[in-house]
């Protein structure tokens, strides 16, 4: 398999991502538009802007990331080791990290480890390396999604706007959930197990609305995939890696999950 | 014609050697048993014969005897026949001419010749034994011995040795069989290990040999998946290494060419055009280091699932802004084929972006089944395929006529080379045909699998 499909979009999107541009070249005012709407924030601070912390080892893909995602509307910071990345992320925290995997010093599953312990900040892995258990590590490490290199900086912008969502943004806005002895507070982002409040992200709290939407019923991969993260296609271990980290905070047993179960060949369910 | 395999050439030796074995014990026994059978059988009748010639010889003694009486007088059964033969008259018990026929002349002379003598014959009713004994000058006396029992007991004991043969024969094919059994069970542990490393468990090795015959074909084996494993790990850290090498700067383009094309408006217009071609050559080559590391490892095994086809269907078509109503169940389709989803998706991609690249759009994606395969037909609105291109065409870096002659580049060349490696690694195959009323079709046959 090509590296490039395993997580993110595959090439033939991209390709086809790049004829719309192409398509798109005619209407070159409107894009430049949206590039002066995006600089905005230089005239004033109307336009509350996403922080994004780029902590990548490789210095030109740093700054030229760090360039293009400016481009698209973030304030993008970079740096250059996990330890930087680290006590940048400590000092002023950002909306949503980027990593590479493979960095000098502590490498990237153990920044992933740390970041995540410290807080439920969104994490996007950005690593030339595709190989299955890279990405399962990095996932059960802690991060909510995964892309592979080179990835196209309009790609890697709608994975940050997937992952920094709370809940769907066409969802129509949803009270409180009881599903079972769960509690599911949407507008808060609060989930409580027996009254107890649960830790999880937003990845995972995205991931038991969706479930909590549809008590009981069956839902597949490709349908939580697209829902949760945005994707038409993509890899559904990225779904199996996040229902096994949720089902380590609601379930009693994870081993044995009663709650988030799993049907076979078909999907999950949250039991009612 | 097919040599036979080597177990049966095994087993068809030794059944040979058990044939050939049982065969000449049984001729053996057969005829030591009906000489020393015969040879009793003889003495008997040669005491039975002077016997009753003594009696007979007393019976004629007196001047007035009758001759018939006289045989009669003679507890002889129905196995021994005897006749006397007096002054030229020939006298029996019964009036059977036929009897007198079957004493040959010769042993008639010998016993005329005051010689007794004896003679196997073979008479009507079988097999028999005359004996011929001179009573004095003009009487002879004949007695006809039957060998029928006897050769009804030969018979029997022919049919039993032929049958025991029979059996050991079978029996030493059966032990061939067997014994080869064992002999080729540790090729049976190699072949398995060898499919296994076939199919990229390279962790099979055979279990060191306890006999030291088979202990060189066990390390010789295991040291060439050593090497082999080896060798594959060194490629397949190179592939990787590869990949790592030519993502990260492209990376780095990527970004910075998404900088330059948000600023295309800006530049003078000779700037512009040269960060236009920038922008879409580092587009192009991105999409071909991608594709080319994926047809670099098409030699993954596959993560095959139940996935519903025609929903996988309409999202490819979705994401390329096609009408999802391009897709069509036929044929009673099953929804859920167990494929491997990923790489299913990009054949659909790859034979979808070939037509909008090359074919003028697809007009219709069918899915079907028929027995015993899945089917997927992609039809385009194209120019279609001529027939001296439709082998090619799956090559690598084989651009469509149509693309080169309008100089459209955007491709990789790499697109329907993968497909064709997508549908291998499903033992399915991917051909080009023409669609009736213009147009290529490209089908796509992948055997069902439960």
């Amino acid at each position: 398999m090509g590296q490039a499909s395993v997580i993110g979009m595959t090439p033939t999107r991209r390709e086809y991502d790049r004829s719309m541009t192409t398509a798109a070249q005619a209407g070159r005012g409107a894009a430049a538009l949206g590039g002066e709407v995006a600089r905005g924030r230089l005239g004033g601070d109307d336009v509350v802007m996403a922080a994004v912390l780029v902590i990548e080892d490789d210095d030109r893909i740093r700054v030229s990331l760090v360039m293009a995602l400016e481009d698209e509307g973030y304030a993008a910071r970079g740096a250059g080791t996990a330890e930087a990345g680290l006590a940048a992320q400590r000092a002023e925290p950002a909306d949503a990290v980027l990593v590479d995997l493979m960095l000098p010093g502590i490498d990237g599953f153990e920044c992933i480890r740390q970041l995540r312990r410290e807080g439920e900040v969104p994490i996007v892995v950005v690593s030339a390396r595709g190989d299955t258990h890279d990405v399962v590590a990095a996932l059960e490490a802690g991060a909510d999604d995964y892309v592979v290199k080179p990835v196209r900086v309009k790609e890697l912008s709608a994975r940050l706007r997937a992952v920094r969502r709370r809940v769907r943004a066409e969802s129509p806005p949803m009270s409180v959930l009881l599903v079972g002895d769960l509690e599911i507070r949407p507008e808060a982002g609060e989930v409580l197990l027996k009254g107890q409040p649960v830790p999880v992200t937003r990845t995972e709290f995205r991931l038991l609305c969706e479930l909590a939407d549809h008590p009981g019923r069956v839902l597949s991969r490709a349908q939580l995939l697209e829902r949760v993260w945005d994707y038409s296609f993509g890899d559904e271990r990225i779904v199996d890696v996040h229902v096994g980290r949720l089902r380590q905070k609601v379930e009693d047993d994870p081993g044995s999950p009663q709650r988030l179960v799993t049907v076979r060949g078909m999907g999950y369910k949250l039991q009612r | 014609m097919r040599r036979p395999g080597l177990r049966s050439r095994v087993a068809g030796g030794f059944a040979a050697g058990a044939l050939l074995l049982a065969a000449s014990i049984a001729v053996l026994s057969y005829e030591l048993t009906r000489g020393s059978l015969l040879a009793e059988r003889e003495r008997t009748a040669t005491r039975t014969t002077y016997f009753d010639a003594t009696v007979v010889q007393a019976g004629l003694a007196s001047e007035d005897a009758d001759v018939v009486e006289v045989l009669r007088s003679l507890d002889s059964g129905a196995a021994r026949m005897p006749v006397v033969y007096r002054d030229g008259t020939w006298f029996a018990r019964t009036a059977d001419a036929g009897v007198t026929d079957a004493i040959p002349v010769a042993l008639q002379q010998l016993v005329n010749g005051g010689r007794p003598g004896v003679q196997r014959v073979r008479i009507g009713s079988g097999p028999a034994l005359i004996f011929g004994i001179p009573l004095g000058t003009s009487s002879a006396f004949y007695e006809i011995h039957s060998l029928a029992e006897l050769e009804r007991t030969l018979r029997v004991l022919a049919l039993v040795l032929a049958l025991v043969a029979a059996g050991t024969t079978c029996a030493g094919a059966g032990l061939g069989w067997y014994a080869t059994r064992h002999v080729l069970h540790p090729l049976t542990t190699v072949a398995d290990a060898a499919r296994g490393i076939a199919a990229g468990d390279l962790s099979a090795r055979l279990d060191a040999a306890r006999d030291p015959e088979l202990e060189r074909l066990t390390t010789s084996f295991n040291h060439m998946v050593d090497q082999l494993s080896q060798r594959l790990e060194r490629d397949r850290r190179f592939a990787a290494d590869v990949s790592h090498e030519l993502r990260s700067p492209l990376q780095t383009l990527a970004a910075a060419a998404s900088v330059l094309d948000r600023r295309r408006e800006h530049l003078d217009p000779r700037t512009a055009t040269a960060a236009g071609l920038l922008v879409a050559e580092v587009n192009r080559f991105s999409s071909l280091v991608a594709d080319l590391l994926e047809l670099a490892r098409g030699d993954q095994p596959l993560e095959t699932n139940p996935v519903d086809v025609t929903a996988l269907a309409r999202q490819a078509c979705r994401a390329r802004g096609l009408d999802e109503a391009l897709v069509e169940e036929c044929d009673h389709t099953v929804p859920t084929w167990h494929i491997d989803p990923r790489r299913f998706e990009r054949v659909l991609g790859n034979l979808l972006d070939n037509a909008i690249r090359h074919g003028g759009g697809p007009v219709a994606v069918r899915l079907g089944d028929a027995p015993g395969i899945h089917y997927l037909e992609v039809d385009d609105d194209g120019p279609g395929i001529t027939p001296q291109d439709r082998d090619t065409i799956f090559d690598r870096f084989v651009r469509g006529r149509g693309a080169s002659a309008r100089g459209d580049s955007d491709g990789t060349g790499l697109g329907l080379a993968l497909v064709a490696q997508h549908v291998t690694a499903h033992s399915g195959h991917v051909f080009v045909t023409d669609r009736p009323g213009g147009g290529a079709r490209f089908r796509v046959e992948i055997p069902e699998r439960k």
